[in-house]
């Protein structure tokens, strides 16, 4: 059943933003257009396709982007394995369609070299181009040694077809949170690895050295013309006390701001997540590992929040999005599930209708830690 | 006369249980409050209680525990549920969907363990699940009681 709150979100929407010339829109968001067909559905659970046209020059391309595999060492968990492979196979099976494809982090889930290699050992499926940013999972076991020199470093830039595609790192400038306490590589990584933990701080940001290097490569990019930035985290204050922004996203959005029409696509939340801020749209990815609960606070009510998710079933929550380009220069998302109904509508079906009623304190036990 | 010491007897009798049923009340009653609850005595419950909230926040982050092997897949009831987010100990005891029976918050927490985490079903009424116990309706406390809802 339709929630009237969306509709009316809907009507309003379409009715001011103009949609049809410079803004990608995320029309899953606002249609509901969730499709689950049989033959999608069954094969195509765990990427995101994505199908980008200017307007401007009239060209269009797809790309893919798989992200939050999570891996451990083979012997320990296959689940996440078979996920990752039926994700990477998917790609490739769809090769002739993606000019590109992204990887958006969080390949490993302790960042052990073991995971990482076992990470660029299942993306060998994928033969056409690759692209890489790293999450927080992938770096602080050896602060990004073993995912530089498997995937190279980050940030880069291109231009392609019209659209300068940039990529950062919003994961490796952390604050120093292990030396005065003198930790160890693998404590440091387990603080890290707890998205719920309190000691690795506000660990996501761009930086000022990498915020530099992003006004420097879009300062000669004509203000009217496609950006897309890919990040492990979202370009905006979500919910931080789990990092689902960027800490330094006020001086970012200041950088960003001229340009009119940039898509912020992430990772790390493991949920459809949604948000429009000045003329920056930000989409936030399924992982192939498990879904996220939606943040008892913060979430946009233009986010679709997706149905709740069936803990007994570990291929619910996951799925993959294909964005189709109009003519108009629409970007057209929509997350693709194994089941018929993707969002939830009312509040016994919402993820985040569901959660209002909770009232959340951050943990407690490792407040306290002091190395022992 | 017979009829005197009857009454005299039964008088006796239930002055003597009144008299026993007011000691062992009164008695009862001093034992659970022998002292008054000053700060430093109220600080020990808090502190017996918060002890076993941070065994409970441990073992739900993946902290390993003797005689008990709560996932084999890795994975850590935090991993679904970041500040014990999406439990709703509130809204226990209901029908469970998963389970398709009428389910206590401790059935879930084994249920949990057993299926998503692939690991071994804990005692229900043992240490390491009081724990969990502690720790989840920590973290959830001020959220209001709403038992039964789905």
């Amino acid at each position: 059943m339709a929630d009237n709150k969306h509709d009316r979100d809907e009507v309003k929407r379409n009715g001011v933003v103009d949609i049809t010339r410079r803004t990608f829109l995320h029309k899953s968001l606002l249609a509901g257009g969730a499709v689950a067909t049989g033959s999608s559905v069954g094969f195509f659970q765990t990427l995101s396709s994505m199908e980008v046209a200017n307007a401007a020059m009239g060209e269009s391309f797809s790309f893919a982007w798989v992200s939050d595999t999570h891996l451990y060492p083979r012997e320990l968990n296959q689940r996440f394995i078979d996920k990752a492979t039926r994700a990477f196979s998917e790609v490739q099976a769809m090769g002739d369609k993606f000019d590109f494809m992204i990887f958006g982090g969080d390949l490993a889930q302790l960042g052990d070299p073991v995971e990482i290699e076992l990470g660029a050992e299942l993306l060998k499926e994928v033969t056409i181009t690759k692209h890489f940013i790293p999450g927080e999972h992938d770096w602080y076991l050896d602060l990004g040694e073993s995912w530089n020199k498997h995937f190279g470093e980050t940030p880069w830039t291109f231009d392609h077809k019209g659209v300068r595609i940039i990529g950062v790192d919003s994961v490796g400038r952390a604050p120093d949170y292990w030396s005065a306490r003198g930790m160890t590589d693998h404590e440091r990584m387990g603080h890290m690895s707890a998205l719920d933990g309190s000691q690795a701080g506000p660990w996501s940001g761009l930086g000022k050295e990498q915020r530099e290097w992003l006004s420097s490569t879009l300062s000669d990019w004509p203000k009217d013309a496609p950006v897309i930035i890919f990040s492990h985290t979202p370009f905006w204050e979500c919910y931080a006390p789990w990092n689902f922004w960027i800490r330094d996203w006020r001086e970012v959005h200041e950088i960003i701001a001229p340009w009119q029409n940039v898509t912020n696509i992430h990772g790390h939340v493991h949920q459809p997540l949604y948000n429009e801020i000045g003329g920056m749209r930000s989409i936030g990815m399924l992982a192939t590992s498990w879904p996220w609960p939606y943040a008892p606070e913060g979430v946009p009510e233009i986010t679709k929040p997706m149905l709740r998710v069936d803990p007994g079933d570990h291929f619910d929550g996951v799925g993959w999005g294909n964005m189709n380009m109009s003519a108009e220069a629409h970007v057209d998302h929509q997350y693709m599930m194994w089941r018929e109904q993707v969002f939830g509508y009312g509040r016994a079906d919402s993820g985040t209708g569901d959660n209002v009623n909770q009232k959340l304190s951050p943990r407690i036990a490792d407040r306290g830690w002091t190395g022992d | 006369m017979q009829s005197i010491r009857n009454k005299g007897l039964m008088a006796l009798i239930s002055a003597l249980l009144c008299v026993s049923l007011a000691f062992v009340f009164v008695v009862n009653r001093a034992a659970a409050h022998k002292v008054s609850h000053d700060a430093e005595t109220l600080q020990a419950f808090t502190d017996a209680f918060m002890e076993q909230v941070i065994l409970g926040d441990n073992l739900f982050h993946g902290a390993p525990m003797d005689g008990i092997n709560m996932s084999n897949t890795g994975m850590a009831c935090a991993m679904c549920h970041p500040f014990s987010s999406d439990v709703h100990p509130h809204e226990y005891p209901k029908f469970q969907e998963q389970m398709s029976e009428f389910a206590t918050l401790r059935d879930m927490i084994n249920w949990c363990i057993e299926k998503p985490n692939e690991g071994e079903k804990i005692d229900p009424d043992g240490e390491a699940m009081k724990a969990l116990e502690a720790y989840i309706y920590w973290s959830n406390r001020g959220s209001v009681l709403d038992p039964g809802r789905h």
